[in-house]
């Protein structure tokens, strides 16, 4: 018989974290009401599903890395290729599959980069204030008034076509993005009690910067990162299409637009289904963007 | 509030209804409009290319389309005509050689007229060579060696004597490039010492049979017919020509198959394919004189080493090549293209061999391959770029990667006229201005170096030495052999992948007419002479 | 309020001179010797010389940059080597043509995108608000491009409804250049036939530019709208008997176009960039075009001078907002 005297017990995993579990319950089952983010939660379950097994179950994976069969080519759509053949013979369906992969991956690296680049900007300027923030707000802003395609032409006009060259424009392009929304959030963090208590404390300026205002940063961040996704790669797929991105014969969905388009009308399913996959995926992100933001930011808007 | 929202509601889609109702008519009475009818009476045929027109000076540039309008604009001594191509008579009506081939001596046709109005006279003949020879540009290289301005004597109104420094067997099929200015104008332009090369790069001193009435340049280029051209309209009935740039082939073809266009040039095998098939369209297949070759820069780094080259040229499937014309191209038993005088079948050519690959890979400096090769070729040309979709697949075996790199065709020129520019490939058509073999022989000569065709740098000084002898050799017995000889030892020396001769596409409404044809000519070059509108 | 106006302007200006300078460090990253790029490759070796001299590439870079600045006030924005004419020439002639793509895109997508937000928010989850959500959802990440290929594809090509591109048919002459913008041009020559055929042209172009700015603008305005409906002084309003109509058009839509406004802005931002993408789908000859053959040229002062205009006409449109912005928003004119 328990004691009021006895030390307690060791609290369980559920106790310790009780406060966190009935969030995570609060998000899930708001998350589940909301239908427009199920959507974009499956769509996005399908291509992360795409992405992992993809190479394992593709019918032609050599199609994806330049094999030609000139023979073969422009095929419509078949039991044996589902979406068609393109210009060197190439299973349509195979590529498309492979360049969700691609695809994921330059969104990742932008996303990444631009990441890298502007969250610590954002905080040094929310934080330290002064004209340090003036100056890198300026630069954003500056930044941010430049059309992000055009942006991008420009960078990569310069470098030199290709994915590598395209990705970096990119990032250079959606940095300030992160910059505003962390300078943001920390300008509003910098006068919470708690940091005010930390400071008068004596923690350093380091320690207040990870271990208070960069977790609490974290889920915009994670909002921005998911609608940003949908939105890199539909920026890679832009430049792809321009012939400024991805060389051939690279399997990236943009890319394969811009050949595809010298085979229309008679040899629609080239264009048509990359374009379709672009579509879905990037309406999935955003979807699914949207549906976190309901659950983690529910203030925020656009 | 329903009756509200009901209301606006009704508002706007009545508003939509009207604006859609509004547009989709625009839709309807808009048919879409047919090429040849102009506002003001009169029909003007429009031609469909990509390749713009940076020069129309007949002494400084031609290319396929500059050509195409020198051609219209201005005539020559002779002009090709006919399958296989011929030198027909067109300002000279005759012409006589002497035995040594030394002096050749034309007379003219009464009552040529240039535009101005000026007669076309043997005074007009000596300045129009005398200012290409001066210049030494453009078509200056044909000519170049043998003839001097010195040598070209006026010896009356409308006789004209040729005295070659050497016996050229060769000197009348390179004529009918040279065209005929009319002096009187050219000098009336000239600023300091240009020699008249800045007006006539969008003007004409011609006596073609069409006239020059609109240089947009990089957007359209339209000639008018000159009604009473000296010769005769040729069976033509149309008020002139407009040759529009569409760069897009996909887009030329919307333009044909919507009657915005009526000659299309530069569709991709596949969609020449589609359009054959299609109601009101004829295509013209024809073979022509143009050789391909993916050339080597043989100064290079990497294609300095014979091995290397020989082992990439058998790596190579020429069959994809045949497969990417669907089937219109037949491929080259020889440097040469199989419509040039003296050309044989050279044994030991290269065919796709893995095996024989791998072996001379062996024997290069590389081996075990791990290289990376580059392949420069015309942007937008979709049956290059499929090439080196090839290339790449094929040069895994050998374990070399190839990049690709897709250029303007004056920046890929200008990258082909240095060896330490120059690409690892290249690829270029080349179509020889006579049926002469010295036309090609010469291709493989170092004066042709930083020419288009001149990318591989090609240098053996036995082959320089037999193309300058075959030159001046004017028995037809004793040139033979020798050019049988210089294809040899070109092909054993590989400074290239020799690759296919491709049919012409040339796709038109079926109410054009007068559409000839010339393998001499280059890929998406058109005589306009006599090009008409009937049913 | 002019206080404010007088403080944006200042900002404004900042900012231009920051685009120079990011317009500038661009052109200089490119790899290669500057003096061989901008003369082109069929240079000889003194014309590279001259260039090098005369655009002073040999000079320290921060007296290059008061060259280039300088050159810019002078109106020289370098010369294309694809075309061989001045690049400030070449924009007088490709700028208007995408100027007029624009507005109509961006009038379009505000002119369809408001009212149906509001009748959307209205009419909550009714067909129409569904229909409304469905497309503004999906426009947003649908490729512009790839719309506009569809639409060719179908509206112009299949059906014959529309033609496939270019501003004009072939043969027409355009109408005498007053502003460049050929409905504009045509209306004020009086030639009505070039004004609906140019029109006809647009139809295509502008739907597939304007659509993700559509839906935006819808799924903004809709959403700002049922707040603002939903909010006290709303049902104040309805007590007070103010008629439906006033309500939405005088208060709420008032209150909720200021969000609105600012997806306007952003989304005319994008729509700047995205007519490289319609423009080569429509082989409409834009700056957007030029710029994307001159980078397929390796020609490097017109891509720079389009970034360059782009630019500042976006940061033009963003002042305006910003005082519109002003006018409808009390709170804003306060602060600096």
């Amino acid at each position: 018989m328990t004691d009021i005297l006895d030390t307690p017990a060791e609290p369980t995993f559920r106790e310790r974290h009780a406060s966190t579990i009935r969030t995570m319950r609060l998000y899930a089952r708001t998350f589940r009401n909301n239908g427009a983010a199920m959507i974009g939660l499956l769509i996005i379950a399908g291509f992360m599903f795409l992405v992992i097994f993809g190479p394992s179950i593709v019918p032609y994976p050599e199609d994806a890395l330049g094999a030609t069969h000139i023979e073969q080519k422009l095929q419509p759509p078949s039991a044996d290729h589902w979406f068609g053949t393109d210009e060197v013979g190439n299973d349509v369906f195979t590529r498309v599959v492979i360049g969700a992969r691609v695809s994921l991956q330059i969104g990742l690296i932008i996303t990444g980069i631009s990441m890298l680049i502007g969250v610590p900007l954002g905080i040094i300027a929310g934080y330290v204030g002064g004209w340090v923030e003036e100056s890198i707000m300026r630069i954003t802003d500056i930044f941010l008034s430049i059309p992000g395609l055009i942006l991008a032409i420009a960078i990569v006009g310069v470098l030199g076509p290709g994915i590598g060259n395209a990705m970096l424009a990119i990032s250079l392009v959606w940095w300030p993005g992160y910059v505003r929304l962390v300078q943001a959030k920390t300008l509003s963090l910098k006068s919470a009690i708690y940091v005010d208590a930390a400071r008068s404390m004596g923690a350093s300026k380091m320690r207040i910067v990870f271990v208070h205002i960069l977790p609490n940063c974290l889920s915009p961040i994670i909002v921005k990162v998911s609608m940003d996704m949908g939105m890199a790669i539909l920026y890679a797929a832009s430049l792809g299409f321009l012939g400024l991105g991805a060389q051939p014969p690279f399997p990236e969905w943009g890319a394969m637009i811009s050949v595809g388009r010298n085979y229309l009308p008679d040899w629609w399913w080239y264009s048509f289904f990359p374009g379709l996959a672009i579509f879905l995926t990037v309406l999935g992100f955003n979807l699914l963007g949207d549906g976190l933001r309901d659950i983690l930011d529910p203030r925020g808007r656009e | 509030m329903k009756d509200m929202s009901r209301r606006s509601f009704g508002r706007l889609v009545k508003a939509c209804a009207v604006a859609g109702l509004a547009v989709a008519s625009l839709g309807a009475t808009m048919e879409p409009a047919t090429a040849f009818e102009r506002v003001d009476g009169g029909k003007v045929l429009v031609i469909a290319g990509r390749q713009p027109v940076s020069t129309l000076d007949p002494s400084v540039k031609y290319n396929a389309s500059i050509r195409t309008l020198q051609q219209a604009l201005y005539d020559a001594l002779v002009k090709y005509d006919g399958n296989p191509p011929q030198v027909k008579p067109w300002l000279a009506e005759s012409w006589e050689q002497s035995e040594d081939g030394k002096t050749w001596i034309f007379k003219l046709v009464e009552g040529a007229k240039f535009h101005s109005g000026n007669p076309v006279n043997a005074e007009a003949i000596k300045y129009s060579f005398t200012r290409t020879l001066e210049l030494n540009k453009g078509p200056s290289w044909m000519l170049s060696d043998f003839l001097k301005p010195e040598g070209i004597v006026v010896v009356d109104d409308h006789t004209v004597q040729f005295n070659l420094e050497k016996p050229y067997a060769a000197f009348l099929s390179f004529l009918p490039w040279w065209y005929i200015m009319d002096p009187a104008v050219v000098g009336a332009h000239v600023e300091g010492d240009d020699y008249g090369q800045k007006w006539l790069t969008e003007n004409e001193a011609g006596s073609g049979p069409y006239k020059l009435k609109r240089f947009d340049q990089g957007t359209l280029y339209e000639v008018e017919r000159v009604k009473d051209y000296w010769k005769g309209d040729g069976g033509s009935n149309i008020e002139g020509i407009v040759y529009k740039l569409i760069r897009e082939t996909s887009a030329q073809r919307a333009a044909l198959m919507r009657g915005e266009a009526d000659i299309v040039l530069d569709l991709s095998p596949d969609e020449f394919d589609q359009v054959a098939k299609a109601k009101g369209i004829k295509t013209s297949t024809e073979p022509a004189l143009t050789a391909f070759g993916l050339k080597f820069n043989t100064k290079g780094k990497y294609m300095s080493d014979k091995n290397l080259r020989k082992a990439v040229a058998h790596a190579f499937d020429y069959d994809a090549l045949v497969a990417i014309f669907n089937g219109k191209a037949v491929l080259q038993t020889s440097p040469f293209t199989d419509d040039i005088k003296g050309k044989i079948d050279v044994p030991g050519i290269p065919r796709h061999d893995v095996e024989k690959a791998k072996e001379y890979l062996a024997k290069s400096q590389w081996p075990e391959g791990g290289i990376e090769l580059e392949y420069v070729y015309v942007q937008g040309l979709e049956v290059e770029r499929l090439m080196g979709l090839v290339l790449i697949d094929n040069l895994k075996p050998l374990n070399i990667t190839l990049k690709m790199v897709p250029l303007t065709w004056p920046n890929l020129v200008a990258r082909g006229s240095k060896p330490e520019t120059a690409a690892d490939l290249m690829a270029i058509f080349a179509t020889p201005v006579s049926v002469d073999p010295d036309a090609v022989a010469y291709q493989y000569h170092p004066d042709s170096w930083g020419k288009y065709y001149g990318t591989h740098f090609y240098d053996n000084p036995k082959v320089t030495e037999l193309i300058e002898k075959a030159r001046y050799t004017t028995d037809w017995e004793e040139r033979a052999p020798m050019y049988a000889e210089i294809q040899k030892l070109i092909v054993e020396d590989q400074p290239e992948i020799f690759g296919m001769m491709r049919k012409r596409l040339v796709a038109y409404r079926d109410y054009v007419t007068g559409f000839s044809y010339t393998p001499v000519r280059m890929t998406s070059e058109v005589d306009y002479y006599g090009l008409g509108i009937g049913k | 309020m002019l206080q404010m106006i007088g403080k944006r302007s200042i900002l404004m200006l900042g900012m231009l001179l920051g685009l120079l300078v990011i317009t500038f460090s661009i052109s200089h990253i490119a790899p290669g010797d500057p003096a061989a790029l901008a003369a082109g490759p069929d240079a000889t070796q003194e014309m590279i010389d001259q260039v090098r001299e005369e655009y002073g590439f040999d000079k320290p870079l921060v007296e290059q940059f008061v060259i280039y600045v300088g050159g810019i006030f002078e109106g020289d924005l370098g010369r294309s080597v694809y075309t061989t004419r001045p690049v400030a020439q070449d924009l007088m002639v490709y700028f208007p043509a995408t100027l007029e793509l624009v507005i109509y895109s961006i009038l379009f997508a505000i002119i369809l995108g408001v009212p149906m937000g509001v009748i959307s928010a209205v009419k909550q989850n009714g067909w129409v608000d569904n229909l409304v959500r469905f497309v503004s959802s999906s426009g947003v990440g649908l490729p512009m491009f790839w719309l506009g290929l569809m639409l060719q594809l179908y509206f112009g090509l299949q059906l014959g409804w529309f033609p496939l591109g270019g501003r004009l048919d072939l043969m027409t002459d355009p109408p005498t250049t007053i502003t460049g913008m050929y409905t504009i041009d045509a209306l004020l020559t009086l030639k009505f036939n070039v004004f609906f055929e140019a029109l006809h042209h647009m139809v295509l172009p502008a739907i597939a530019l304007s659509f993700p700015a559509l839906a935006s603008i819808v799924r903004v305005n809709r959403a700002e709208m049922i707040e603002t409906l939903s909010l006290d002084y709303m049902t104040n309003a309805r007590a007070q008997g103010i008629s439906k109509f006033r309500m939405i058009a005088a208060y709420a839509l008032k209150n909720a176009m200021l969000p609105t406004l600012a997806i306007i802005g952003l989304r005319f931002g994008w729509m700047l960039g995205g007519t490289v993408l319609i423009e080569s789908v429509f082989d409409w000859p834009g700056v957007g075009l030029y710029a994307l053959q001159a980078v397929t040229a390796s020609d490097f002062e017109p891509v720079m001078a389009v970034t360059l205009i782009l630019g500042a006409w976006f940061m033009l449109t963003n002042f305006l907002i910003d005082i519109i912005y002003g006018i409808l928003d009390p709170r804003v004119r306060g602060r600096a």
